[in-house]
Parts: structure tokens; C-alpha cells; sequence
């Protein structure tokens, strides 16, 4: 049952995305579905149909399940997400007034059909998107069948010219009002409380991340200012050049620096200049002999 | 006694410690909890030493060894609650009387500790030898309120992932409440710190990481830590928690901690570290004494720097990126500061109190010179005036400081700070402002020093100083050399003579032995024809904090012909001094006029007096007395003093002068100043809000826009569009700050009608809506937060009619858009928050003034939210602060109530200290005003917050102490009925009745005061020669004031009530009320017995030891208990103990003796199980030859130990 019903939300999507460009691919699912129908028929016991009772309860068929991988769907994207899952599949179903429970029991009955595979025809294409980029290889601890990562534009951060935005305040206002208005508030009035709606001032457990930490759209603003203004050549010190510059130029440039982002860059290369007794590996417990 | 050959220095102490080994080898941060061990290597100075007093503050002892024998041990610590809450004196000369002779009583530097231990006989009876005694203390510390602070985020996941950390903290010495020592800046030792923390966590104590070891469970690691340079233990300090790691990229040796996530912040923030270590090492010759440093940002740091032997530990605020203008500087300043202590107060430390000031400007004054390396001439003298402005309104307002007090005699009496409401005695118990203002003073008195024997001298004195030191540390404890690393007043300045073979001594006796500032007052007239100038200096030598000078004094007079130095002597009587002028008035020749700096200008000569060629006059320019002066001259010369003297002080103060004077001259001659781009962008900051007066005080005549709107317009405006501000660049820093500046002052612009002008205000709402950052390189939090200011500043009070209560619709226009622009910074700040929230602590202090001028209704709830814990240190003072108005303001009991609760139960020490203070700078009511808050109650409470509630940090006690001098002053609260004087005294007969109105209540908590010491207070007794030395139990030599208002101490009585409270599971807390107190007649004349008064103060040293974290509400206990067993943990044993500060009233002790006798009818009940009343009186004659030593809590028992004074 859970085949079947994945399968049936496969076949919608898929009836909905090759509309014109094959039709034939279209057309092989549908004579499946006829198949289908007229093996669910025979098992109903029917020796013979008319091709239009065929075709109208085929249609009917396609007409659920349409339905039910429309409605799993709209259940999916109610949760923000945008692949329906079995129990997407299952809610609709029930939505629909089907018993869920006698599923398990039908679809093991005995006198049940085996229909073949569809035949195999030329699945539509979909036109290769246009790949940009050098794609990321799986970092080593992701299984090699998984799905290859998208174009790294559409997940790595680009740099966008700032539009300007003559509405950008009344976006904000909107934004804080939108905010204010889903969540808990503070009024400055008494007499009409949504008067000057402020989002209500929430503790926080470590306040002073927020606090000193530079936003993203603050960190975003510098790398460009910095890939305008600054050279090439300050990037690279950036980078590197932090742990063993002795270089006493690059102090004054330094201190115009970005914070080199979130991760702290990795000193294991450093170790063996440096001599500092925080960075020497922790000994281990002398064996203390049992007396 | 080998002490001697110390030069200078004489231990207080019968020995002398030379190695001290700490570990702490369980630290737990769920409960909060400490545990481990000390152990000092001390060397006895004198045959027999048998007692060993060391300082320990709310540790828990377990056990006591000397040379592997368990050692007796009490433990007394008369400061945790200063008088016994049952006295009714409320008044705060009997406070601080008594909480100064309370830290005497355990002050390490008389050679007192809160620890007695007894030596074991076996090893003192040995004989002469004077050999090694390791002294070995278990502890424990359980959730401390002091010595050492946890941070703990309640978030999910592992301490290290939650960020939670440990770092040790307190105001001066403070080491004791954290692990038993000789909590003295002039006991110096070697150390070895160990300290064992979880495989996640990181250790950084003082010293050389030697090496870190996995437990053999492999899920800790210990931390050892060798410190061979002999260092004090107020030096010594910890930091735990998971922190980033970063070694300085130009000095290995260097080690930069911070907190999760926060290591690109560290990373540009120490950048420029090593510079600061280049300039001190190069100034001072001499290397940094340390072989590391170490630099720890933690959260929730009590003070924003604190130095350490080789390690600092910082505010995490301090942090910033590279984003941050305004923040940059101040974290360098923080940075300059913390390493100018590491040689001056670390390395070398000072020898005793008094000697204080020496290394406080020392450090002050090479910082000083730090800062003028780096932020320029002008922002060193600007500094430097605004430090001299700052100490002399103090002095002027409260009183004198005073740098070096000597209490000579040890008396009370002898004073030297009458005025102050505290005494100056110990650092413990100084006003926070106070020691401000005495770091303050000290520097510029260190720079009068330099002024006067120059810098080159001044470091050399320096440099000899470190090198005596430095070579002192690398000695053996044994060749006596180490006292040379402490430092004395005397020795600095034998040290100054000797290398500037100058005499200082006026100088010194001038400002450091004496208090106060001189306050000038300069005026002059011109004699045109003798061509002299008639200078007039008077002094105010009569109001508080005021001096009379006498000595020399520079007058800097700008003439046509350029400009002249003169050196006046200021005498006893001599007002006038004539200084003969050089040029004569020839203003028709056009020629330029040479300035000081040798700068030849033109200048408009028009506005001058024909007749005098005098263009200005300085009195004391080089700020070299401590003086404020109130110069008279005309505003032209103030004009041309501003435009032409290049001295940034000198400008500065020509704009003030200038706010007198509004006529179009002073505009133009400010608009000027605004526009020169060469002047000092702070001088131009002052003359923004200089030009808004003026502009104010004009507003009938003045022509044409708004002050400074053109101005802005043309600096920061498209050319193309006025109204709309350019795209924010914040490349030129000068411009930055005039930027943020102008809007602010001209919001303060005022019209007719008193209003901020309708076009100001919509030029404010522009910049703010066409505020652009996009472009900019740094941020424009500051920015931003200052319109909101500006913002603020327009606000003139609302026009309200009737009372009416304020609502939306009657919400004034200009407000509304106000209110528009508040609301929706206030909201982005939830999605985007600005660096330190500028944003919200600007908005907040907007709403709270819109809240006062009666635009919006008046109401705290905002605040209290955003006063709560969790939220950014600034925001959470912004906050306090608005409550703190309000509650004035508003007068309101509640929040009073809200905000003094939350002084005793925040978690963060910073802002439980930060309330008080804000609460003594705007109280809800003063000593002179009438008000209904004040009530016995809040009396009450206050009294109970500085006497007992916060006794674990000296400063936030100091704090509760000022505040209840704001409010109540130093007698008795006019609020609370009058006193029922416990006792009737005849002074002639010496007899004292208790009074026979007051009748104990009975079974009611509250506890009644022993006879002898109510009410007696301020009696003038004969001085008693036992008491003053010849026990040296602890006994303070001014104690004798002390000793009879004392409440405390007296032995036993037979009607006291031992009844244990069952709230407290860990085992029975006792409290012993007076059962009943009869018309009791007193005899003064048996008070002094001196064979009692010695057992007295034996018995003392022999009670049971008092780890108490709450004051032990037991006013006086069993002193004889040989048959009653200690209770099962120590926590017992605080309240057996009484608090018994050596200098408890002896008196009182041997009346009791005198009455016990008589009492005997009184009833007494026992509720403890331990029924021993019986043998309580049997044993009162025996008590004076009994001693008994409570023995260690854990071991349960107690041993009888041969009396002391055997």
C-alpha cells in the first residue's frame, strides 16, 4: 500500500510535468491505468466491459488519484515542506473518506492481479538546467549514491548588487508590524494597545552572542565594501596570514580586517612553529602501579 | 627575627609564608560548587608560634593539618554581618564604626584572619629551631556569591556547549573567598596551581602552564600551573570555561582566551596587543617581568578589567569587529590599562594600604603616557582636563581625598576624613566613587611629580624600581630580598630623590597627605599706564574639599607681540600680582601675531579694546595643580583664546566661558571652530552644544536657519538634494563623530515658543529615513543610536490639559512620528540587533523620556522586561535606569521594592552594583526631602542589605552604605520612631538601666540586644591598656569606640534560648534569643578586670570555626562545650560559633560574668537536643581556664587543647 501510494503521487506529478512534451510517455501511464482497471475489474469478477465503461472508471481512477497526490501535497506544503511523505499521503486519504486500516488487508488479498511493469518507454527528459559552477564533490562521510549537490549557486552565498529598495522602510515597518502582530507584544498606550505594537523583549540564555557578534547582513555589507575597496592582497592575508604574520606592515591592515567568519581557521599547520604550552596535545595519566 | 633586615618592611605576622600550593580538583557546574586544597609553606619568625591566622571567606574547612597533624582550627568572620540585627541604633556613623573595626578585626595586612589554626603542641613545644611548617586546608565552596563567579546558560547541551564558565573576581583583595590564604598585597610566595576540569574546559590560572594530564578516566585534565615569581595571593586568579584559543600572531608567549564563537571578535580585538607591550617595555627599559600572559573575556565580568599575576581578565563586551568605530578605542584604552597594572600592582605590589596611591598612578600615569603616544597630544590633554574636572567636582561636591592616610595611634578619633560617611581605613570599605576618584588623583599627582622632576627622571625611578624588584624575584625566599618587590610611599620617593636629587617633599605633603583641590578665582584689569597687567588670585580655602595653595603658579598672557610665560608665587597674602607687558597697543600695524607654538597669525584685531594689548590669559595652563579656576575676562578674549590658542585645553575651556556670552561674536567664533577641519574633532563636539545654547539663549534675534543645519547640510548633505544625506562613509573618523554629534546638539535648539523647531526635527526624521549604510565599511549603530538621542533631545513636555490620562488620539503630531521612528528601530533590533544594542538602550531611554514629558502614559512594565536577566548588559542598565527615574519620579513604592530585590538576588554582580549606584545619583528621596517611601520598613531593609545581605562583596556592601547615606544620612532615619533607648545611662554614677519600657517579646524572632551593649553607644570610656596589644588576638587598635557599641560577644546567659530551626536540612542552625531581660542594673565600674579581659580574648581564638554563608543569627553560644559534640558538617559550627570579631566588647563579656551571677533565677530553655544549660553555669568558673578547641567539623569531634595562655 505504501508503493502504491507514493507511486500514485509519482504519477501525478509526473502526469502534470510531461503535459506536451511526452505525450507518449503520458499515454503509456494512462494504458497502464487501463490495465489496471480492467484487471480490477476481472477480479470484481467481470468477463467483458465496454470500452467507454473502461475508459470512464480509467478516468475516474486517474480523477483519485490525481486527488489524492493534490491534497498530500497541499498537506506537505502546509508544513513547509515539498515532498509529501507517507503520512501527507495517509491525512489525505482519510480526507477523502477512505479507511486507511482496510488498506493493508486489500492489498494482500489473495485473489489480487499481478499487472507487468509498464512498458518501458523514454521518460521525459527534463531539460538539463543550466549548470553553473563547479559542482561539490560528497565530503567523505556522505555515501557516494546519494544526490550529487546542486549548482553551488543556489546554496553558497553570492554576493548581490544591493538593489535599492526606496520601499525599504516601509518593508521594514511592515515587517516589524507583521512581527509584531504574530507574536507577543509590549504597548506603550493603554487605551488602544495596538496602537505602537513593539515584539515583545524576550530574555535571551546567552545574550551577548547577539550582542557582539557582527549580523549577516552586517558581515555580507563588509565583504562587499571590503571586494570593492580593499586589494586582493588583504583577502589572502586574511585567511592565512593571521597566526604566524610577523610581518609588522600588515599589522595596520590587519586591523581593518573582516573577522574571518564563523570557523575558527584551523592552527594544525601552525603547531609546530608555535610553542605555546595551551597548544601541546594533553599527556596521558602516568600508569599508576596497584600496590 | 631576620625580619628586620628588611628594609622598611616588617611582617604583622609571627611568620612568614614562602610557597603556596593550591588545587582545586573538582569544579562543578551544575551545583555551582568548588572543591579542593591549599597548602602554604610558612617559615615561623618567632620561637613558639602557635597560632597561624590566615584569611578565608565563605569556604567551607574541612580539615586542618600542620606537618601531617590535624590541627584545631576557628573560623570567625565578624563582616558577614556587622551589627547583630537586633540592634536599633539604624544609624550609619554606628554602622561604620563598627564595619571598620569589623574588617580590622580579620585584616591581613595587622596580621588578622578569619582563620585562627592552632599549631599543634608537639610541634611547637620542639623548641627553637625555627623549622618549615606546611600548613594543609581542605575546602569546599558551594554556590559562592563571592571570590569566584559562574556563569551558567540554561540552555540544553554539555557545560562546555552551553558556554559555561568560572572566573575568580573581587574588589581588592579578595582572594580569601575563594580559597584560605594571606589575603595581603605584601605576603609574597611562589605558587604552584593546580586545577583539574573537565576534558572540555580550559584552565587559566597565573603562572606557566608546566603541563596538562588526563584523569585516568581521560574525561578531565588537571592544569598545572608554577608561578616562581614570589606573588601575593590578591594577585592570584582562575578562569574555567570552554575556551577559544588564540596565540597572539607576534608574541607566542602571549595567550588569548575567549568564549565560543566569539574567536573573529578575539582576533581583531588583540591585534594590536603587542604593540602596548612594545611601548611599556621600551618606556620602562625593562622586560615584561612575566615568562606569559594570558588574557580571559569572560561574561558577566564584575568590573570591565582586572589585572593578575601574568593574566587579565576582561569583559567579553569588550570585543568587537572590525566594523566598530566607537568601541575600538575604549577596548585598547582597557587593554593599555590591564598591562600598565602588570607591572605596577602585579609584579611590584604595594606594602600596605596607604601605599596604594604610589602604585595606582604609577600604572595610571604610564597608561597615561600610552595614550598619549597613540591617540595624540590632544586626546592626552583633553583627557587629562577631563580627569582634573572630574576629581575636583568631586572633592568639591563630597569632600576631600585623600591619598596617603596615616592613622596615627591607631585611634578612631584621629580621622583623617571626617566628612566622608565611611572610612578611608581599608580599601573594603570605600565608597566605589571614592576609589574611582582616588585612582583618579593618584595619576595626576604621579603626573605633577613628572611635571615637576621630569620624564626622564620619573622613568628612571621607574626602571630602578623594576630592576630591584625583578632581581628580588629570581632570589631564594631565604636571602630576604623579596620585600624589595613591595613598594612604599617612602621608597618611592627616597627613590626620586635619589635619582632627580630634587625635593618633592612640598609637593607631596601638598597632595598626597593632604586632601582637597584649590579653587581659584582669577580676574585683572590693565594699566595702561604703567603698561602692566593687574592680576588678581583668590583662593576658597574654607568650603569642603578645598586647600590652600601656596607656591608657584604659571599665567600664560598672549599679547600682540606674542606669547608670555610668567610665574607668580602664590603667598599667604598676596592677592595682586602686576606683570609688566611687553607690547604696547599698536593695533594699526598690520603684522602677524606670534603664538606660543611659534606660529606666526593674522588675526582680526577689531573686536579688541583699543587701549590693551592683551588678547587672552591662562592661569595654570599646564594643569599643574590640582585646581579649578574661575578666570573673569572679556568675551572677545575668550573669542580669540578659542579661534588662535592651539592648547586643546585651552580651547575647551574657552567654550565653556563662552556659553555666557551669546552675541553673534561667540556664534561666529564657534560656527568657526565647527568648520576648521585642522581643530580637534572633541573640541569641535563641544562646540556643537556650546552653539545650541547659545543659539537658545539668542532665539529672539537670531538670523537665518537653524543652528549647525547648514553646516550639516554642507558636510553630509547631496548637493543636489539638501534634505537628503549622503550615503554614510565613516572613513575620516573626525567627520564620523561630528556626524553623530550635530544632530544631537541641534535637537536641543529651542524656539519661541520653547518648542525644538518644526524644521530641526523633520531634518532629524530625514536623516533617519534616508539613513544608507550599504556602502559603508563600518557600522552605524552608533550612528543610528545617536539620532535616536537626537530624537529624544527635541522632546519638550506635552501640553496637558487637566490631567487628562494620555492616550492615542491625543497624541501630538510630531510625537506620533517620534513614536513611529522608535517603534520600528525598537522592532528591528528583535531581527537585526545592532552591535551592544545601542538601538535599544538609545530607544529605551526615549521612551522613558517620552514617558516624562507626558506624551505617552507613564509606566515601568516596559522596563522591568527588559531589566531582566538574559537580556545585554546595556540594555538591562538603560532599563534600570528608566525604573530608576520612574521610581523618583513616580515615587513608587513597588518599584523601589522591585529594584531593591533584584539588588540582592541578580546573578550578575555588575548590575546589582550598577542599581545601587544609579539609585544614589537620582534617589527616590534624599535626607533633607520628606517623602512616603521613606518608612521603618525600607529603613529596615536597607539596614539589613549593608549589614548582612552583602557581605560578600565589599563593593556592593560600600554601595548599600551610600545609598543609605543618600537617603537617610548618618543619623538615625527621621522616619523611625524615636529611639526606645535600650538602656538609661547616668554617666556620673557610670550606671546604665535598661529601659523598662521595652519588654522582650517572647517567641517572636526577633532578637533582643544583651543589655550592656544597647544604647550605650558613644560613651566615653577610660582606654584600656589590656585591650590595646598585649593579647593581640586580633584586636584592633582603634577598637575602643567599637567595643562599646558592640553588640556582640558576650558569653553565654543563663536565659538565652538555644532553639534549633529545622528549615535548614544540612543539620541545626541555632539561635538564641534572650529570654528575658528584667530591669537589669549594669555596673560600669567592674569593667575592667584585666585577668578577665585576657581569658576573654583567649576564649575567643577557641571558638568552633564559621564557614556560615549566612550571618549565624546566634548572638553568643556555648564557649564550653567539651561534652557536646560538633554536629555532624561544619555548617553546625557557624552557629555555634558566634561571630565573634576579636574586638567584641570586653566589657561586655566581663559584665556578663558580673551578671551571670545574679541571674541565676531566670529561666532558660533549651529547645537543642544537647540539654546543657546545667553544666553551662557550672562551667562559667571554669571557663576561664577551659579552652576548647572545636576540632575539624568533619571529623565530629571536639578535643580539649591546653589553654593558649599556658
Amino acid at each position: 500500500n505504501i508503493t502504491r501510494a507514493v507511486m500514485s503521487c509519482g504519477q501525478f506529478r509526473n502526469s502534470k510535468a510531461a503535459s506536451s512534451p511526452a505525450e507518449n510517455y503520458h499515454l503509456a501511464r494512462r494504458r497502464t491505468l487501463q490495465v489496471a482497471v480492467s484487471a480490477l475489474l476481472t477480479e470484481c469478477g467481470f468477463e467483458s466491459a465496454e470500452k467507454a465503461a473502461v475508459e470512464t472508471l480509467t478516468e475516474m481512477m486517474q480523477s483519485y488519484i490525481t486527488e489524492i497526490g493534490r491534497c498530500a501535497k497541499a498537506y506537505c506544503e502546509h508544513t513547509a515542506r515539498s515532498i509529501p511523505t507517507l503520512p501527507d499521503t495517509v491525512v489525505a486519504l482519510i480526507e477523502m473518506g477512505f479507511n486507511v486500516d482496510t488498506l493493508p488487508v486489500y492489498a494482500k488479498r489473495s485473489q489480487r492481479m499481478v499487472i507487468t511493469a509498464p512498458p518501458v518507454t523514454n521518460s521525459p527528459v527534463t531539460p538539463k538546467a543550466l549548470s553553473a559552477g563547479q559542482k561539490r564533490t560528497h565530503p567523505a562521510h556522505i555515501p557516494s549514491h546519494f544526490p550529487e549537490f546542486p549548482d553551488p549557486h543556489t546554496y553558497i552565498k553570492t554576493p548581490i548588487e544591493p538593489v535599492h529598495n526606496p520601499f525599504l522602510r516601509d518593508v521594514e515597518r511592515a515587517l516589524t508590524r507583521f512581527m509584531a502582530k504574530t507574536g507577543e507584544t509590549q504597548s506603550l498606550f493603554k487605551d488602544d494597545i495596538t496602537a505602537f505594537p513593539l515584539i515583545a523583549a524576550r530574555p535571551s540564555t546567552i545574550p551577548y552572542l547577539s550582542a557582539l557578534l557582527p549580523s549577516e547582513l552586517e558581515l555580507q555589507t563588509l565583504e562587499e565594501t571590503d571586494s570593492s575597496e580593499q586589494d586582493d592582497q588583504t583577502d589572502s592575508e586574511n585567511t592565512t596570514g593571521n597566526i604566524i604574520n610577523d610581518d609588522p606592515g600588515a599589522d595596520k591592515e590587519n586591523s581593518m580586517l573582516p573577522p574571518s567568519g564563523g570557523v575558527p581557521s584551523t592552527k594544525a599547520s601552525e603547531d609546530n612553529v608555535i610553542d605555546n604550552p595551551y597548544l601541546r596535545p594533553v599527556k596521558k595519566p602516568k600508569v599508576r602501579r596497584k600496590k | 627575627m631576620n625580619r628586620k633586615k628588611d628594609k622598611g618592611f616588617e611582617s604583622p605576622r609571627p611568620f612568614k609564608l614562602t610557597h603556596q600550593v593550591v588545587c582545586i580538583n573538582n569544579i562543578n557546574f551544575q551545583r555551582k560548587s568548588v572543591i579542593g586544597y591549599v597548602e602554604l609553606t610558612i617559615f615561623p619568625t618567632v620561637v613558639n608560634l602557635n597560632r597561624i591566622k590566615l584569611n578565608s571567606k565563605q569556604c567551607r574547612i574541612y580539615r586542618v593539618r600542620v606537618n601531617e597533624l590535624e590541627a584545631p582550627f576557628i573560623y570567625n568572620d565578624p563582616t558577614l554581618e556587622v551589627c547583630h540585627h537586633e540592634s536599633k541604633q539604624r544609624n550609619l556613623n554606628y554602622f561604620s564604626s563598627a564595619y571598620t573595626a569589623a574588617v580590622s578585626a580579620v585584616d591581613p595586612d595587622a596580621g588578622h584572619g578569619e582563620l585562627v589554626i592552632k599549631v599543634p603542641s608537639e610541634l611547637w613545644k620542639q623548641g627553637d629551631d625555627l623549622k618549615v611548617l606546611k600548613v594543609y586546608i581542605e575546602f569546599s565552596l558551594d554556590q559562592p556569591k563571592g571570590g569566584l563567579h559562574f556563569v551558567v546558560p540554561d540552555v540544553e547541551g554539555s557545560m562546555a556547549e552551553r558556554g559555561a564558565h568560572v572566573f575568580s573576581f573581587g574588589y581588592q583583595n579578595s582572594t580569601r573567598f575563594w580559597f584560605p590564604c594571606v589575603d595581603s598585597y605584601s605576603e609574597l610566595c611562589t605558587w604552584k596551581l593546580e586545577f583539574t576540569v573537565d576534558a572540555s574546559m580550559v584552565a587559566v590560572s597565573c603562572g606557566d602552564l608546566v603541563e596538562t594530564i588526563y584523569t585516568h578516566d581521560m574525561r578531565k585534565k588537571t592544569f598545572h600551573y608554577v608561578l616562581p615569581i614570589p606573588t601575593a595571593a590578591p594577585n592570584i586568579s582562575l578562569a574555567v570555561g570552554p575556551f577559544e584559543i588564540l596565540v597572539d600572531p607576534y608574541m607566542h608567549e602571549v595567550t588569548h582566551f575567549c568564549l565560543p564563537q566569539l574567536l573573529p571578535l578575539l582576533k581583531h580585538s588583540m591585534s594590536y596587543l603587542h604593540e602596548i607591550f612594545e611601548f611599556y617595555e621600551e618606556i620602562l627599559t625593562c622586560r615584561y617581568p612575566y615568562s606569559c600572559f594570558k588574557t580571559v573575556f569572560v561574561d558577566e565580568a564584575y568590573v570591565q578589567v582586572s589585572s593578575y599575576a601574568s593574566m587579565s581578565i576582561f569583559s567579553t563586551n569588550l570585543l568587537h569587529s572590525a566594523m566598530i568605530i566607537d568601541q575600538t578605542p575604549q577596548t585598547r584604552r582597557c587593554l593599555a590599562q590591564a598591562l600598565a597594572q602588570q607591572f605596577f600592582g602585579c609584579f611590584i605590589s604595594r606594602m600596605s594600604w596607604a601605599d596604594e596611591w604610589v602604585l595606582k598612578g604609577i600604572s595610571g600615569y604610564i597608561y597615561g603616557l600610552y595614550l598619549k603616544k597613540t591617540f595624540g597630544v590632544n586626546e592626552y590633554r583633553h583627557w587629562i582636563k577631563g580627569e582634573l574636572d572630574k576629581i575636583v567636582d568631586y572633592e568639591l561636591k563630597m569632600g576631600g581625598v585623600l591619598l596617603h592616610p596615616t592613622f596615627s595611634g591607631g585611634k578612631e578619633k584621629d580621622n583623617p576624613t571626617p566628612h566622608l560617611h565611611f572610612s578611608i581605613k581599608h580599601p573594603h570599605t570605600l565608597s566605589w566613587e571614592y576609589y574611582k576618584m582616588f585612582q583618579c588623583k593618584a595619576h595626576l599627582v604621579m603626573r605633577l611629580i613628572e611635571n615637576r622632576i621630569s620624564m626622564e627622571f620619573m622613568l628612571q625611578v621607574f626602571n630602578k624600581l623594576l630592576s630591584l624588584a625583578s632581581t628580588a624575584s629570581s632570589q631564594k625566599y631565604q636571602s630576604h630580598m623579596w620585600s624589595q618587590m613591595l613598594l612604599s610611599t617612602h621608597a618611592f620617593l627616597k627613590s626620586i630623590s635619589n635619582v632627580s636629587g630634587k625635593d618633592i617633599g612640598p609637593l607631596i605633603k601638598q597632595w598626597v597627605d593632604q586632601s582637597g583641590v584649590v579653587k581659584f578665582f582669577g580676574s585683572f584689569a590693565f594699566n595702561r599706564k604703567r603698561n602692566v597687567l593687574e592680576l588678581e588670585i583668590r583662593q576658597d580655602y574654607t568650603s569642603s574639599g578645598t586647600q590652600k595653595y601656596v607656591g608657584p603658579i604659571k599665567v600664560t598672557v598672549q599679547e600682540l607681540d606674542g606669547s608670555f610665560n610668567h610665574t607668580l608665587q602664590i603667598e599667604e597674602n598676596s592677592l595682586k600680582h602686576d606683570i609688566p607687558c611687553h607690547s604696547k597697543s599698536r593695533r594699526n600695524k598690520k603684522k602677524k601675531i606670534p603664538l606660543m607654538n611659534g606660529e606666526e597669525v593674522d588675526m582680526d584685531l577689531s573686536a579688541m579694546d583699543a587701549d590693551s594689548p592683551l588678547l587672552w590669559i591662562r592661569i595654570d595652563p599646564d594643569m599643574s595643580i590640582l585646581r579649578k579656576v574661575e578666570f573673569e575676562q572679556a568675551d572677545f578674549m575668550w573669542q580669540y583664546q578659542l579661534r588662535y590658542e592651539r592648547d586643546v585645553v585651552a580651547q575647551e575651556e574657552a567654550i565653556s566661558a563662552l556659553e555666557k556670552f551669546p552675541t553673534p561674536a561667540s556664534r561666529l567664533a564657534l560656527t568657526d571652530i565647527l568648520e576648521q577641519e585642522q581643530c580637534f574633532y572633541k573640541v569641535r563636539m563641544q562646540a556643537c552644544f556650546c552653539l545650541a545654547r547659545i543659539a537658545n539663549a539668542m532665539v529672539s534675534t537670531w538670523q537665518g536657519p537653524p543652528a549647525m543645519k547648514s553646516l550639516f547640510t554642507r558636510m553630509f548633505c547631496c548637493k543636489s538634494c539638501p534634505n537628503i544625506v549622503k550615503t554614510n562613509n565613516f572613513i575620516n573618523f573626525q567627520s564620523y563623530f561630528l556626524q553623530k554629534t550635530m544632530p544631537v546638539a541641534m535637537a536641543l535648539l529651542r524656539d519661541v515658543q520653547n518648542l525644538c523647531p518644526k524644521d530641526v526635527l523633520n531634518f532629524i526624521l530625514d536623516l533617519i529615513k534616508y539613513n544608507d549604510n550599504r556602502k559603508n565599511k563600518f557600522s552605524d549603530n552608533y550612528y543610528r543610536a545617536e539620532l535616536i538621542e537626537a530624537l529624544t533631545n527635541s522632546l519638550t513636555p506635552a501640553i496637558s490639559i487637566n490631567n487628562e490620562v494620555r492616550t492615542v488620539d491625543n497624541l501630538n503630531a510630531d510625537v506620533r512620528l517620534i513614536l513611529e521612528e522608535i517603534t520600528r528601530f525598537l522592532n528591528m533590533e528583535k531581527l537585526l540587533p545592532s552591535f551592544r544594542n545601542t538601538i535599544t538602550v538609545s530607544c529605551l531611554r526615549a521612551i522613558r523620556q517620552l514617558q516624562k514629558n507626558g506624551h505617552i502614559p507613564s509606566d515601568p512594565s516596559l522596563f522591568k522586561s527588559y531589566a531582566q536577566y538574559g537580556h545585554f548588559v546595556d540594555v538591562r542598565i538603560a532599563a534600570l535606569e528608566a525604573l530608576v527615574d520612574y521610581t523618583r519620579v513616580e515615587r513608587s513604592a513597588t518599584e523601589l521594592q522591585w529594584l531593591l530585590v533584584m539588588v540582592q538576588n541578580d546573578p550578575a554582580h555588575y548590575v546589582r552594583h550598577k542599581i545601587l549606584g544609579m539609585l544614589c545619583k537620582n534617589p527616590p528621596f534624599t535626607k533633607t526631602t520628606d517623602s512616603a517611601l521613606c518608612n521603618e520598613a525600607l529603613v529596615d531593609q536597607l539596614w539589613k542589605l549593608m549589614n548582612s545581605g552583602t557581605s560578600h562583596d565589599w563593593r556592593l556592601r560600600c554601595d548599600a552604605v551610600n545609598l543609605y547615606y543618600t537617603l537617610f544620612g548618618l543619623t538615625r532615619p527621621s522616619c523611625l520612631p524615636l529611639p526606645e533607648l535600650g538602656l538609661v545611662l547616668n554617666l556620673k554614677e557610670k550606671k546604665a538601666v535598661l529601659n523598662p519600657t521595652i519588654k522582650p517579646e517572647l517567641g517572636v524572632s526577633t532578637v533582643m540586644d544583651t543589655p550592656a551593649s544597647i544604647g550605650i553607644h558613644g560613651v566615653d570610656e577610660e582606654p584600656d591598656p589590656i585591650s590595646l596589644g598585649v593579647c593581640g588576638v586580633g584586636q584592633p587598635p582603634q577598637g575602643l569606640k567599637r567595643k562599646a557599641e558592640t553588640p556582640l560577644g558576650s558569653p553565654p546567659e543563663p536565659g538565652q534560648i538555644l532553639q534549633q530551626q529545622d528549615d535548614d536540612a544540612r543539620g541545626g542552625r541555632y539561635k538564641i534569643r534572650f529570654n528575658t531581660m528584667e530591669d537589669e542594673d549594669i555596673d560600669m565600674e567592674t569593667v575592667h578586670d584585666s585577668q578577665a579581659f585576657i581569658h576573654h580574648h583567649l576564649n575567643l581564638l577557641e571558638r568552633p570555626s564559621t564557614p556560615g554563608k549566612e550571618p549565624p543569627s546566634v548572638e553568643q553560644t556555648m564557649l564550653t562545650m567539651p561534652s557536646t559534640p560538633a554536629p555532624s558538617f561544619s555548617k553546625e559550627t557557624t552557629s555555634l560559633s558566634s561571630k565573634h570579631s576579636s574586638e567584641h566588647s570586653h566589657h561586655h563579656h566581663h559584665h556578663h560574668h558580673e551578671h551571670k551571677k545574679k541571674k541565676k533565677k531566670h529561666k532558660h530553655k533549651h529547645k537543642h537536643k544537647h540539654k546543657h544549660e546545667s553544666k553551662d553555669k557550672e562551667k562559667e568558673r571554669e571557663r576561664d581556664n577551659s579552652h576548647v578547641y572545636s576540632n575539624s567539623p568533619a571529623s565530629g569531634r571536639s578535643l580539649r587543647s591546653p589553654s593558649l595562655s599556658d
